[in-house]
């Protein structure tokens, strides 16, 4: 199967991303046998509030470049409910001037528990979609900046949409841009206000610190979502943007860094999930795990000491 | 809430006594109105302290009209037998209404089927497959000569439904046809549905952008007040909000929210309120709670009048009264044991007659399952009849006025009904609610809630989820067929017309079509002399729609063949 | 940690049909249920649907037909799914339908016909019990 993901055929790609994002059968093995044909596409990461017109954003992306003669990836992550672990997947419904492209392909995903937004089993899903032959790979994503899984740490290019008068720009720049975003759009600036928020926003921006060289992360301002094309705005300017940010990112080799972050997150996260795995594994094997929970809850003990215990007793013998 | 004993089928026939002597003690589960309000045991005269009968009811035929927009309501002339037609091709459903009008049937009444409400061409790729499924398609002015044919176009009276923008075009070839066949317009009768802005929530958004409806709506509003002034331009259709799952108060309040897009825009464009405003007619459901249904419709007046005279100034006597057709429901019907339909619809046209109807449609019984029969809809207008003739509800003018428990639902279903133009007011106003898509999400939400009502059996219905049988093998009065070869020959004879017209006439027809568009002219004029030019449904639509910025094909999948 | 594989709808009305209170409604309960739903929205092809339930692989494609197209679109569906050998899918359609209709369409290939008034556990319980694990 891999070897006709390799050839870029749609099926092959579509049961390899079930398969991992399931972690189903060998999906470890599978990964081994991608892995080495992925690291060249552009990955863009692209987020904000619902309802913010990330959607129509994506979907204009896509077409400017297929005009460049690029194929597109396009994984749009929506969040799963936590009471039934369900999901209502409905952002192909604005990408569908693409559904017949055969050099476009767009899988939705559902956040399944992952507070982020982003399950690990993305990185899969990304380079699944690399393999199959995409020069760029879109994640759409809700939500930003809040957890380690998120899209800071998947995406060379950060995308953060924002719209005027919704208090975006301010929590925005509460939480800090420049941490967030590469590119901050402000999307529907046809509204009221949208002159404000601009305002607010570069305000934002020249107040941080940049050193020499340093990207500084730019304001694009866009409309849409317009029932007519000439009310169309700023979709050029925001691929210009891109397209700078990208070149940045590989004549100042930043490019580098941005990768070696990328697999430190992947590593600290799978290490996390593999280890918690086989911690509480060995400790139920040996009946321990009930035993120190047990006296956690009764007060004789407490999670940090619990910890340091199995740790020097399993893990770091003789520290 | 389940019902305290609700036997099924299989347990009856099994001979279960049990079932049948806890059936005998049966109380019903919920005392609510079906929009949710709970009502009491009884109501009586403490639950009217302070009434004032001159204020708040009047008699029929006066200010607030509550009881009804007449004085002698169904004494001056029964409600209009109006069943909708729409089958095939033109020449089909000529036929029809043929057989319905000599079967008692007393208003014309066709349906544009979903080809020509999105503004195609029978020939058009989109349309091909589907032309003549669920209406007529009227693609030329030939279209509508077959289909008016040897009618008498000066003494009956045509409901046309075309909701969409398509509206402006149906009202161009109905009166090019009647121009055509001698007639002034001005003694023409009948109705136009024309209400684009509620039909983005039917799924002919692209057909209808929002500036665009409110234009074309306008349109022919304005020209019919102009030239036809027998005819009502417009029955805002808060048939089809209801039919989303809404209740009844927002089906009030949602639809006149919409009519006042229309109104506002007339008033902007000049026009006096009571120019125009006796001529707004409105499109009601009319669902299986009897009591409820009434007391909306009654509500619905009283506030129609109000509004009129305290937003809007209105002076003549006629702008003030709620004008109505009903469509009884077509969600509260359902598939499982077909026949039951009948008295659901029974009950509904039962309700729009005690609220003082002026026009009715009844569904058929195989509404949920195909177009109806010649049986099924000839059952449909028997059903009007049997009310009219046999039980007498015609008699007395707004028979539940006074009824303590009617009067006061109807107090309340204005009350909730204001709520929810609050809602919508500080929501920013009816336009910003459709634009920021709240509207939708109303629908949405109360649409899971219905049918989680029915999924936990807090609503009961009959043969759904009690008393329910295996799925029946057939339909009882036969399934209608549509006929292939109809739609193919329509599709042929458009291509001939487009072959063989003359294409000069055209292009100077087409011409001024843009440019009264671009020069912000009433564009039902310019419609018509395009489609006496033999123009059609999607070349006249479609060039309006460049003007305005919008691609020519609603679908998007063919160009313009004009090139100036 | 793996979970259980989840169940992946695509839910689409198909041609002019802008009837869509159904479909919505469905996609929200089986959500609710615990599958995961692609809504496709209105105006869908044949060749439209079937590219996104290849590209999602999805375990059930649902039609929702409420203006008589059935007995044209179905064979359509079907005739595209066998073009791209995807075949193995849960093929249920939903709306308003004159029960003559549905043995044809079982016949066409549908695997299961939900009328109007259909119960929402009806629906859910039948795609548990089908779909292959």
């Amino acid at each position: 199967m891999v070897k006709r993901l390799l050839a870029g055929d749609r099926r092959s790609a579509a049961r390899l991303i079930t398969l991992v994002e399931n972690e189903m059968d060998d999906h470890h093995k599978v990964m081994s046998l991608v892995y080495p044909h992925t690291g060249q596409a552009m990955i863009l990461g692209i987020t904000g509030a619902g309802g913010a017109g990330k959607s129509t954003l994506t979907d204009h992306l896509i077409g400017k470049f297929r005009e460049q003669g690029k194929k597109v990836g396009v994984v749009v992550v929506d969040p799963s409910s936590p009471f039934s672990g369900g999901a209502f997947l409905g952002d192909r419904i604005r990408l569908q001037s693409h559904s017949q492209d055969d050099g476009v392909y767009i899988r939705s995903m559902a956040s399944r528990g992952y507070l982020g937004g982003l399950s690990r089993a993305t990185y899969d899903v990304i380079r699944i979609m690399e393999a199959m032959g995409n020069e760029v790979v879109i994640v759409e994503t809700l939500g930003a900046g809040q957890d380690e899984i998120d899209i800071i740490h998947i995406a060379h290019t950060c995308l953060l949409i924002v719209t005027p008068g919704m208090g975006d720009d301010i929590q925005a720049m509460k939480a800090g841009i420049m941490e967030i975003a590469d590119i901050i759009v402000l999307n529907k600036a046809d509204l009221d206000g949208a002159n404000t928020s601009l305002r607010h926003l570069q305000g934002a921006l020249t107040a941080g610190s940049f050193e020499e060289g340093e990207w500084m992360p730019c304001v694009v301002s866009t409309v849409s979502a317009a029932n007519k094309p000439e009310d169309l705005q700023g979709i050029d300017e925001l691929a210009s943007a891109i397209a700078e940010h990208q070149t940045y990112l590989r004549k100042t080799r930043a490019i580098d860094r941005v990768k070696y972050n990328r697999v430190e997150q992947e590593l600290g996260l799978i290490f996390k999930d593999e280890l918690q795995k086989i911690i509480f594994k060995g400790l139920k094997g040996t009946g321990k795990k009930r035993e120190y929970i047990e006296s956690i809850i009764e007060q004789r003990n407490d999670p940090y000491s619990v910890v340091e215990e199995v740790l020097n007793t399993y893990l770091l013998p003789g520290e | 809430m389940k019902q305290t004993h609700a036997p099924t089928a299989e347990t009856t026939s099994q001979g279960d006594w049990d079932d049948y002597i806890k059936a005998y003690y049966e109380k019903p589960a919920s005392f609510k109105s079906w929009s949710g309000y709970d009502l009491k045991e009884i109501y009586t005269p403490e639950d009217r302290p302070g009434e004032n009968y001159k204020k708040n009811s009047a008699d029929a035929g006066t200010y607030p009209y509550t009881r009804g927009i007449h004085a002698n309501m169904f004494r001056g002339r029964l409600w209009t037998k109006r069943e909708v037609v729409g089958i095939g091709s033109p020449a089909d459903t000529h036929a029809r209404l043929k057989y319905l009008s000599q079967q008692g049937g007393s208003g014309l009444n066709t349906i544009a089927d979903v080809t020509y409400e999105m503004g195609l061409d029978a020939d058009h790729p989109w349309a091909i497959d589907e032309v003549g499924l669920t209406g007529v398609n009227i693609t030329s002015i030939k279209d509508m000569e077959t289909l008016t044919k040897d009618i008498p176009l000066d003494k009956v009276s045509w409901s046309l439904i075309t909701a969409s923008t398509a509206a402006s075009v149906t009202m161009a070839q109905y009166v090019a046809v009647a121009q055509d066949a001698g007639y002034d317009v001005g003694i023409l009768r009948g109705s136009i549905q024309n209400d684009p802005i509620h039909f983005r929530y039917c799924g002919f958004r692209p057909a209808c952008p929002l500036d665009l409806s409110i234009k074309l709506g306008s349109d022919v509003m304005e020209y019919c007040t102009r030239n036809m002034p027998k005819w009502y331009y417009t029955t805002v259709n808060m048939y089809d909000l209801r039919e989303q799952g809404i209740t009844a108060p927002q089906e009030v309040a949602f639809g006149f929210g919409i009519a006042m897009c229309y109104i506002d825009e007339l008033i902007r464009r000049g026009l006096d309120i009571d120019e125009f405003a006796p001529r707004f007619t409105f499109y009601v459901s009319c669902h299986v709670d009897i009591f409820e249904e009434v007391a909306k419709i009654r509500a619905a007046r009283r506030m129609w009048a109000r509004l009129m005279k305290e937003k809007y100034g209105a002076k003549n006597p006629r702008s003030m009264q709620f004008r109505f057709a009903v469509h009884t429901a077509g969600c509260s019907l359902v598939p499982q044991q077909p026949y039951n339909n009948m008295i659901r619809i029974a009950y509904e046209a039962l309700a729009a007659v005690l609220g003082g109807v002026q026009s009715l449609h009844c569904c058929s019984y195989d509404e949920p399952m195909c177009l109806p029969t010649e049986k099924a809809h000839l059952q449909a207008l028997r059903t009007q009849q049997i009310l009219a003739y046999e039980t007498g509800v015609t008699n007395v003018a707004d028979p539940l006025g006074g009824s303590y428990y009617v009067e006061s639902l109807t107090d309340k279903i204005e009350e909730e009904s204001l709520k929810v133009m609050n809602q919508v007011e500080e929501v920013g106003g009816m336009e910003e609610a459709i634009r920021t898509e709240w509207l939708d999400r109303q629908f949405e939400s109360e649409a899971v809630k219905r049918q989680k009502e029915l999924d936990k059996g807090e609503k009961l219905m009959v043969g759904v989820n009690v008393f329910t049988t295996e799925q029946e093998k057939t339909t009882p009065l036969g399934v209608q067929k549509i006929s292939s070869s109809s739609a193919k020959q329509q599709v042929a004879e458009v291509k001939e017309l487009k072959r063989t017209r003359d294409m000069d006439r055209l292009n100077d027809a087409i011409k001024r079509l843009q440019d009264d568009a671009n020069d912000g002219k009433n564009l039902i004029p310019a419609m018509i002399e395009a489609t006496k030019a033999l123009g059609t449904t999607g070349e006249l639509l479609g060039t309006v729609r460049e003007v305005f910025g919008y691609p020519y094909d609603p679908m998007e999948s063919i160009e313009s063949p004009f090139n100036f | 940690m793996a979970e259980k594989k989840k169940i992946k709808v695509l839910v689409t009305k198909v041609g002019l049909d802008g009837h869509d209170r159904g479909a919505k409604v469905v996609s929200s309960l089986l959500k609710e249920a615990g599958m995961e739903v692609i809504y496709l929205g209105m105006f869908q092809r044949p060749e439209s649907i079937v590219r996104a339930a290849i590209d999602e692989d999805v375990d059930v494609i649902g039609l929702s037909y409420l203006s008589g197209e059935h007995l044209i679109f179905t064979p359509k569906v079907v005739d595209e799914m066998k073009k791209n050998n995807f075949v193995d899918v849960l093929l249920i359609a939903g709306g308003t339908f004159p029960a003559e209709d549905i043995p044809i369409m079982e016949e066409m290939g549908i695997d299961k016909v939900f009328r109007a008034g259909s119960l929402t556990e009806s629906i859910v319980d039948y795609i548990n019990d089908h779909v292959e694990e």
